[in-house]
């Protein structure tokens, strides 16, 4: 090992030191900043990843709508059949109603859906309660979303009546208006706050009565093959669709664009400002080796008259940023990663200490705190505190570089 | 002369001090024989040191030749031509004393069992065989000196600056440190240059000279 490699250990963890204090002070402050950065971008990420995994297990991974109502849907399926990529589509309608349970009124989303159909492209039996809820939902029955169920007070087995804003220009036309009853016979829950409160579903067959469509639906979902781009899939789609028919694909990314920006937005900025108390804590290892370089310039005007040359005596200061560097990232990964994997502990310590497990709910959408580290973030904030905090050692490199044997001696 | 393993021929050496220029050396004349030991005097500020970093080749003079043993003093040759041992013992609180001793070595090449053989052996010859593994601070200031002493003697030097080295200790510790020195130097054939301001230790060398007004002089 060069003389000022081991020089640099040495100052780190002097001999016949129990307890290096600097270098643990150093080592942890950055320590702490990685720690912040792995689990925040985790969080973050898991948010988004969350969202996106919703998104595409509610909506599908391409939407097609019509300018107005899609009369032949069947037609429509088969075109889009033909096309390569396309494994299955299953057609929806959709629009707000009125639901009563014992005087209690409601006004969630009514989806109808074609419930031989939908799961192929859409996992809801995944998310419906009791297991095999979503086979039994006839044109006379609804599955609620969990909140919604608990807002009506109804229950599996529970009659639901409901009515669309057909009623309404029944009403004008002073015609005699009976709401439909429909018998519960699940619920699903997303875990996400506005779908579990404010959406129901019932068959295609029964959305069309209530909204008076016919044949006609909404739109259709799409299911992609696996790994295939959906922006590009989308514009296969497109070209494949008869432009008469007036239908317009958009892939999930694109109906979610807004959103998907501001949550990578929201990442890259929290990821910046936090990246700066990896600085911070590299300040302070820059004044610390400062000092030490102060303190020691007698001893590196030593060196000097040793034999020993200025960019070594660099070196020497470098290495120690960069160790600095190398174990604050070691430690502050296995913290932020300890940290995250408690994370749910630690959020219900933290509700129940504040009382907020409702407002967390309503506010956060989920009821546990998801995480996904994206490998990008991690190779940045690995490489960011490496680099930083080597330049943190560079002044102090500079410094001692900068200093004359003779001189040095001679100071005081 | 074939035998000099030091000969400076009219160094001189001025500093700026504000606007005024001061003349420590004004054409220092010296030379040393190989295994020999000399001493030099002078009044305190006379430019002792000044002259020992001029010939240790950390400093350069502004006029006047130097050269050591058969060739031209070049920084890159100093380690192994000469060692040094100052007033401050300089030595490197976060290693201990054998640790100490073997850096000299350390930054001329990786220690090898030789090396360390050697540290282990010199600290044993200044009588600190049992606090190899001391650090400086646990060692009294005579002690730090003959770390010192065997840390400059490392890597066999042909010659041994000695800036005061007796200047941080008391009367009974610097008068076995210097007999140590001069014992050394006499077994392993070192020259030794000795700035002192003690009488009774400049009389120990083969040869006494004076710093005055800039100039070497005898007696
Ligand atoms: N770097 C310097 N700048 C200005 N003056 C210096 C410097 N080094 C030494 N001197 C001056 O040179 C003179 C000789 O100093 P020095 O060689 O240290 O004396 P001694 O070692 O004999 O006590 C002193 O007057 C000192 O102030
Ligand atoms: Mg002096």
């Amino acid at each position: 090992m060069p003389w000022y490699l081991y020089l640099a250990l040495k100052q780190l963890f002097p001999t016949g030191r129990r307890f290096p204090f600097f270098t643990a002070i150093s080592v942890l402050g950055v320590a702490l900043g990685v720690a912040v950065l792995v689990i925040s971008t985790s969080v973050m990420g898991g948010f988004g990843h969350k969202i996106r995994e919703m998104t595409v297990d509610t909506q599908g991974d391409v939407q097609v709508r019509g300018d107005g109502l899609i009369e032949t849907p069947a037609e429509v399926q088969a075109q889009l059949a033909k096309i390569p990529g396309v494994i299955a589509t299953t057609p929806f309608a959709e629009g707000p109603v009125a639901i009563m349970h014992a005087q209690k009124p409601q006004f969630p989303a009514l989806q109808g859906i074609d419930v031989t159909r939908v799961s192929q492209v859409i996992p809801l039996a995944r998310y419906v309660h009791p297991a095999g809820a979503l086979a039994e939902l006839d044109d006379d029955s609804i599955i609620l979303g969990s909140q919604l169920a608990l807002a009506l007070g109804a229950r599996v087995g529970s009659k639901v009546e409901v009515a669309s804003p057909l009623a309404y220009e029944k009403f004008k036309r002073d015609e005699i208006f009976l709401p439909r009853e429909l018998r519960v016979v699940g619920y699903f829950e997303f875990g996400h706050q506005a779908l579990d409160t404010s959406v129901a579903l019932v068959t295609l067959r029964a959305m069309q009565d209530l909204y008076g469509l016919g044949g006609g639906v909404h739109g259709l979902n799409v299911k992609l093959a696996p790994g295939l781009d959906p922006d590009a899939m989308t514009a296969r789609i497109n070209a494949a669709l008869p432009p008469a028919a007036r239908l317009h694909a958009r892939s999930w990314l694109d109906l979610n664009q807004d959103f998907l920006f501001v949550l990578q937005f929201e990442r890259n900025i929290m990821f910046f400002l936090l990246m700066f108390i990896v600085v911070v804590a590299a300040f302070s290892v820059t004044s610390s080796l400062l000092i030490s370089v102060v303190r020691k310039t007698r001893e590196i005007g030593l060196l000097g008259a040793l034999g020993g040359k200025p960019r070594q005596v660099a070196a020497c200061f470098c290495f120690q940023g960069f160790f600095i560097g190398v174990a604050g990232t070691a430690v502050g990964l296995a913290l932020g990663f300890g940290v995250l994997h408690v994370r749910d502990d630690i959020v219900e310590i933290f509700t129940k200490l504040t009382q907020s497990e409702a407002a967390m709910l309503r506010f956060y959408q989920f009821r546990h705190l998801p995480s996904y580290t994206d490998p990008n973030y991690l190779v940045a904030i690995v490489i960011g505190t490496i680099g930083i905090s080597t330049l943190a050692g560079l002044l102090p490199a500079w410094r001692a570089a900068k200093l004359k044997p003779v001189e040095a001696l001679r100071s005081e | 002369m074939s035998n000099a393993i030091l000969s400076s021929r009219a160094l001189a050496k001025s500093y700026l001090s504000g606007d005024r220029c001061i003349e420590v050396l004004r054409g220092v004349d010296l030379e040393v024989a190989a295994g020999e030991s000399v001493s030099i005097r002078g009044e305190s500020g006379s430019g002792k040191s000044t002259l020992l970093n001029l010939l240790s080749g950390l400093d350069t003079a502004d006029r006047g030749a130097l050269a050591w043993a058969d060739g031209p003093a070049l920084a890159d040759r100093r380690a192994e031509f000469l060692g040094m041992v100052f007033q401050a013992f300089y030595l490197i609180p976060e290693i201990d004393a054998f640790q100490n001793v073997l850096m000299a070595a350390r930054i001329l090449r990786a220690p090898g069992a030789a090396e360390r053989a050697r540290a282990k052996e010199l600290l044993a010859r200044v009588g600190l065989a049992e606090r190899a593994t001391h650090l400086p601070a646990q060692l009294s200031g005579g002690e730090r000196q003959r770390v010192a002493v065997a840390r400059a003697l490392m890597n066999s030097p042909k010659l041994l600056l000695a800036d005061e080295p007796t200047g941080n200790l008391d009367e009974h510790t610097g008068d076995a440190v210097i007999a140590l020195l001069l014992d050394l130097c006499r077994e392993t054939g070192t020259a030794l240059v000795l700035v002192t301001h003690n009488v009774a230790h400049a009389q120990k060398t083969n040869r006494q000279l004076f710093l005055r007004e800039g100039k070497l002089s005898h007696g």
